[in-house]
């Protein structure tokens, strides 16, 4: 290359990287962070990154992913509190998806942008998760991305009246030993969540739980639940992991056991587990939980960071993405999405769990101290 | 001792002849000059073992041992309310195992040199060392789908008629765990314990055997025992290299007990509670500290008996 061309073409490099915004919004590329399991990071990078680039051409989208469970969000708050120390006038971080732990916090500590009226879709948002995270109020902060809910599965050639309340498990466990199957709390959620919703069902005060105040002496009645729980232990297996109960439903080790539904529907989806299998959520109900899009306070491309967010909680897209790829339920109102959606797709996710089912059952994870206090006693008195 | 000697002979050989006086000077400063090359080259490693394997274990302890900032035993009171049984589980999985893997290794590498047919020979030499390169992980996941209850190898005996289909049981607990690391350490250890053999002087082998001795006894009388400080290192490896995996008791167990480095991970990542997490790491430590403090007494004592 000629050198002055090269020149030429070198400085006009520098004065467009130091060019002031409103020239640069031509293209921007926005940063989008998410913290959960690689199937959220896959849906960003193959699903919504692409699709969003075809509507919006001068935007570019990249993705990153921080890691699954609470550790994920950890990782984003760290990097948008490293830079609000350090004073950046603006941060890298543009749109993050974080769990409801998380989203609390950062509510709590001014670094998130109430951004929910500003985004059309803001107003298809019903569900109490989108004002209530664990405890914390996150009203306008936090769009649902999506809902995930753990379920009862089971297989209907060895079940063939499966129960409905978790008396009636317990009773099905007695008559049936070691063909209910869940795993534990220290190998995946499904089991933490069952326990959770097991204390839900053996608490006076279960909406203390999930909704506050926190109060120190309540745990100490937890212990006839957990007495309860022990027993009933003698009669179940513990399977290795969420995907260990799946594996051994599979094989027709066990009958029964809980499971997150969007990896029910995605591993019948790909042959792993037989089309027999069936779902049933019990009463008074088993807990799910959403995942958030947040927008930091200094986001550095706020407005691309709305119109991002509000491409991805669009009926369309969630229809298409959340739902009938990915067999999550939708974060926004189902009803405004069931339009997008054909007959089948829909029938499949509300077939065993009726939206009703969901708005009365689907409960929320307890509030953070619970959360971890309820693990603590289960390791105590139950698994010691 | 070796080493300093070795430097030495180079010395004198780099040295050419000078004169009487500066001799003493120019030795000093050569010797310093070598030191220093010996340190430079050194510091890389160095740097990384402080850095990699000091730093944290410090770091670690002053964990384990501060709540808050203040000098506490908190954490270890924790770690053994929670976890004693654990602590205890992990104990004896390791070490039946660790005995396990020394009885295979030892058959496997008695029979490579004592076996007399030469096909046989042939096939064990070739297959026993297969699962060295095997990951962990990797095991866990084979042995997930091979030991359950209507796992391959359950289904193999019932298609073979060997058991009922309802009298079938899952391996998928202790047993378990122990039957990967076996699966999984025996060929590192027989590797080892297999080179030793091959290296030994046979007429010891060949006059016991012109007197009449067993292949087993040769095996347990004249070979063990002159091979057994390779057998103990080979063992004293596998048993920390086992202490410290997390995906076999992770994928192949889901129940209680388990072993420590299922706590640990599960202190850190559902209540990011480094304090008990490094309490146990501690604990594990002291295991293999004291393992490895067998080991030195014993070699110790045997140079003493040389």
């Amino acid at each position: 290359m000629d050198r002055r061309v090269f020149l030429a073409s070198f400085c006009a490099a520098a004065a467009m990287a130091f060019a002031p915004p409103a020239i640069a919004q031509q293209r921007v590329t926005i940063n989008v962070m998410t913290a959960g399991d690689q199937n959220m990071v896959d849906y960003v990078t193959d699903y919504l990154g692409p699709a969003f680039e075809k509507q919006n051409p001068g935007i570019r989208v990249r993705a990153v992913g921080t890691g699954p469970g609470d550790a994920g969000s950890q990782k984003i708050w760290e990097r948008i509190d490293a830079q609000r120390s350090a004073n950046a006038a603006t941060w890298d971080v543009d749109v993050a998806v974080v769990h409801q732990r998380m989203a609390g916090q950062m509510v709590k500590e001014g670094v998130l942008a109430r951004y929910r009226n500003d985004v059309k879709t803001g107003a298809l948002v019903t569900r109490d998760t989108a004002r209530n995270a664990l405890g914390a109020n996150v009203d306008g902060y936090v769009m649902p991305m999506f809902h995930s809910q753990t379920a009862i599965a089971y297989n209907p050639a060895l079940v063939s009246d499966p129960p409905k309340t978790f008396d009636e498990l317990v009773a099905w466990t007695k008559a049936n030993p070691k063909k209910f199957g869940y795993n534990g709390i220290k190998g995946g959620m499904s089991g933490v969540a069952f326990v959770f919703g097991w204390i839900y069902a053996h608490s006076p005060n279960p909406q203390q739980l999930m909704e506050g105040p926190y109060d120190p002496k309540v745990k100490e009645g937890w212990g006839p639940a957990l007495a309860k729980l022990k027993e009933f232990n003698q009669n179940v297996v513990i399977t290795p992991g969420n995907a260990g109960t799946l594996d051994m439903l599979n094989r027709g080790e066990i009958a029964m056991g809980p499971v997150w539904v969007d990896m029910f529907y995605t591993w019948q989806a790909d042959g792993k587990l037989p089309p027999t299998m069936r779902l049933q959520l019990i009463s008074p109900g088993l807990p799910g939980q959403p995942m958030y899009y947040v927008i930091p306070q200094k986001a550095a491309n706020m407005e691309a960071a709305k119109k991002f967010v509000e491409f991805a909680t669009s009926p369309a897209i969630q229809a298409e993405g959340i739902v009938k790829r990915f067999n999550w339920y939708p974060g926004i109102d189902a009803q405004h999405v069931q339009a997008h959606l054909d007959r089948a797709v829909w029938e499949k996710l509300f077939n065993d769990i009726s939206p009703q089912d969901l708005a009365a059952k689907g409960k929320p994870m307890p509030i953070g101290e619970y959360f971890k206090e309820i693990q603590e006693a289960y390791e105590r008195q139950v698994a010691n | 001792m070796l080493h300093e000697a070795r430097h030495g002979d180079v010395r004198h050989e780099g040295l050419a002849p000078g004169p009487m006086k500066g001799e003493a000077r120019r030795r000093a400063a050569e010797s310093i000059r070598a030191n220093l090359l010996g340190l430079l080259l050194v510091a890389p490693a160095l740097a990384i073992a402080l850095a990699l394997f000091a730093y944290p274990l410090l770091f670690s302890i002053a964990s384990a041992v501060t709540v808050e900032g203040t000098l506490s035993v908190a954490n270890f009171t924790k770690a053994f309310e929670f976890y004693d049984r654990d602590i205890l589980f992990t104990f004896v999985i390791i070490g039946v195992s660790t005995a396990l893997i020394g009885l295979v290794s030892v058959a496997i590498g008695g029979y490579l040199v004592l076996g007399e047919n030469r096909t046989a020979i042939a096939v064990l030499g070739w297959l026993y060392r297969w699962p060295l390169f095997v990951p962990f992980i990797v095991a866990a996941q084979c042995m997930r789908t091979f030991l359950a209850k209507n796992g391959l190898m359950n289904n193999s005996f019932v298609a073979l008629g060997l058991v009922d289909i309802d009298a079938t049981q899952s391996l998928l607990d202790w047993r378990g765990i122990i039957i990967t690391f076996v699966w999984k350490q025996t060929p590192f250890v027989a590797l080892m314990v297999a080179g030793a053999m091959a290296a030994l002087d046979r007429a010891t082998i060949e006059a016991a055997r012109n007197l009449g001795a067993s292949r087993l006894r040769i095996l347990v009388e004249i070979v063990v025992p002159q091979i057994r400080p390779t057998l103990v290192v080979g063992l004293i490896l596998s048993f920390v290299t086992m202490l410290s995996v997390l995906s076999v008791p992770l994928m192949v167990s889901g129940g209680t007990p388990t072993m420590l480095t299922v706590d640990m991970a599960y202190r850190i990542n559902a209540f990011g509670d480094y304090g008990v997490a490094n309490a146990l790491g501690l604990i594990s430590y002291l295991m293999t500290g004291a393992v490895a403090w067998i080991y030195l007494r014993e070699t110790m004592r045997e140079k003493g008996r040389k």
